[in-house]
């Protein structure tokens, strides 16, 4: 069974990406919105617990992030 | 639409305006959430699909090639093909076009970008609140609630402190074209442009763009550390941004925040007179503060509706809908969505927790890309203006009724009496 503390890696889709800065202020250590293109990218590994995943996937107004595998 | 012609006959009108001066038919609201699938509502001589559950106005919002905001309008009417193209700002557009002029302006509303400008906000609130209290009280509209968000806005853009009275009696009309009277004749500000051609059919909207491109010309020469000429420069590169879509943008951020947030802020000081017990909780702990402030955003949904265009035949709550259908998304019902808020029509301080910053209530809309640019610039202007008044133990009492919008589309108070009491 998948549980919410499995870590699992997200991406960000440049083309949908609108922006907002949401990813970076919820997870600013995985996200980092580039100040000049204004469109943001993922700094570290990529790695989330699921449940936090779960979370900037839902709240991304650009529909822009995706869990691209599990991990673990 | 056939078989959900049953519906039609049941669907409770909340689309009257005049309605809305007792304020949002919340009763109507709450027996067309209660209907099975879509209800299909008449309007002028055709109709819309409302969707007034949570989770239906989410997936609208979210499936932007499904639900149009470039075709017709984002209004419930719409607008003949010139005119759409006349008026057309960020919030009429669909992607790629969306995605590129949102990224022109998106950078400095970011959350981490925000924050920069906690001290300008604090700064006038301070002001605002001393001058309030130094009367005694009054008109919470006019003295408070108005003049913050114009205020921030204009420092915003670089808009010299000396234009400031000008852009906010400009703000002031073109919030008078969101209603139907408007108190100016159509050749005011010199404006000869037919006025169904201008933004809220308004000759302030020609005064207003004819002020943008005087600053254009401006920051063109001298370039500033500020939002304009930061658009100046996307301008001057068309691949980048059109003239048009330049004076349009110009024009929605001087607008979409201040009938809004002065809203926001109105109901707000409704809901804590008329609550004082939640308000003695913020009192009590202020860390409670970012849960009010989005209390008070849900609670005041000061837009109620945004409309989307089908594009092709689907189904939504197992309701068939068909291309071309309106579909109108209202933000003030699903404020209310039981199946999401616990106890929803209770003003509750406590509702979201400390910390959640982009929380479930859809007062800057259903979390699709067009999800307000404002949304930050708003949350801190009310929650600094929380903060300042917990630290003086301030609290409101309400002299005179609200006068509201004759409305279906602001919830929008127009004036209202308060006086400030000290916490015992
Ligand atoms: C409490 C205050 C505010 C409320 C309730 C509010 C509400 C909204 C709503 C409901 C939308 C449409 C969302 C959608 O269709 O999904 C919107 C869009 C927008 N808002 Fe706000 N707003 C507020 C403050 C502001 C402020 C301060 C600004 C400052 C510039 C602003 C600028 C905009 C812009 C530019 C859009 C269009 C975004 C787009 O289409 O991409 N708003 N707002
Ligand atoms: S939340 Fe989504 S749209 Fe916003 S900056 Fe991050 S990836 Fe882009």
């Amino acid at each position: 069974m998948a549980g919410g503390d499995d870590l699992v890696r997200v991406a960000v889709d440049r083309e949908l990406c609108i922006g907002g800065g949401i990813c970076e202020m919820l997870e600013p250590e995985v996200f980092e919105l580039d100040d000049d293109i204004v469109i943001s990218s993922v700094i570290s590994d990529g790695l989330l617990p699921r449940d936090r995943a779960d979370v900037v996937v839902d709240r991304c107004p650009g529909r822009a992030i995706s869990i691209v595998e599990g991990v673990s | 639409m056939a078989a959900t012609s049953a519906a039609v006959v049941d669907t409770p009108n909340v689309t009257e305006p005049s309605l809305y001066l007792e304020g949002i038919p919340h009763d109507r609201f709450t027996q067309l959430r209660a209907i099975p699938g879509l209800a299909w509502h008449p309007y002028e001589d055709g109709g819309f699909w409302a969707v007034t559950r949570h989770a239906e106005v989410r997936y609208v919002s979210r499936t932007p090639e499904q639900f149009s905001s470039a075709i017709g309008h984002t209004n419930l009417w719409d607008l003949e093909a010139d005119a759409l193209e006349a008026r057309r700002s960020l919030i009429d557009t669909d992607a790629p076009d969306h995605t590129r002029l949102r990224r022109l302006v998106a950078g400095a509303f970011t959350p981490k970008n925000i924050r920069r400008w906690e001290e300008t906000v604090r700064a006038i609130t301070i002001e605002l609140l001393d001058e309030f209290a130094a009367q005694g009280g009054g008109d919470w509209v006019e003295m408070v609630a108005a003049p913050l968000p114009i205020q921030v806005i204009l420092n915003m853009l670089g808009v010299p402190v000396e234009d400031a009275d000008y852009l906010v009696e400009l703000s002031n009309y073109l919030v008078e074209g969101t209603g139907d009277a408007q108190s100016i004749p159509p050749d005011a500000f010199g404006n000869t442009t037919e006025l169904r051609l201008l933004p809220f059919n308004s000759p302030a909207s020609h005064a207003l763009f004819e002020y943008g491109e005087g600053m254009r010309q401006q920051r063109q020469d001298d370039p500033q550390d500020d939002l304009v000429s930061h658009l100046v420069q996307a301008e001057s590169d068309d691949e980048r941004m059109s003239r048009s879509e330049y004076r349009n943008m110009f024009h929605l951020l001087v607008f979409a925040g201040n009938e809004t947030t002065r809203t926001a802020i109105s109901h707000g000081a409704l809901a804590l007179a008329a609550n004082p017990d939640e308000w003695q909780r913020v009192l009590d702990d202020p860390s409670m503060i970012e849960s009010a402030a989005e209390e008070i955003l849900r609670w005041a949904t000061p837009v109620m509706h945004m409309r989307r265009t089908v594009t092709a035949d689907t189904e939504l709550a197992g309701t068939h809908i068909a291309k071309g259908d309106k579909v109108v998304m209202w933000y003030a019902s699903a404020n209310r969505d039981e199946a999401v808020f616990e106890d929803a029509f209770r003003f509750d301080v406590g509702r979201f927790d400390a910390g959640r910053p982009n929380s479930d209530h859809f007062a800057f809309g259903g979390g699709g890309p067009h999800l307000c640019l404002g949304a930050f610039l708003a949350r801190l202007e009310v929650t600094v203006l929380l903060e300042e008044m917990a630290k003086r133990s301030i609290c409101l009492e309400q002299t005179s009724e609200p006068v509201r919008a004759r409305s279906n589309f602001v919830h929008g108070v127009l004036s209202v009496g308060m006086q400030l009491r000290t916490a015992q």
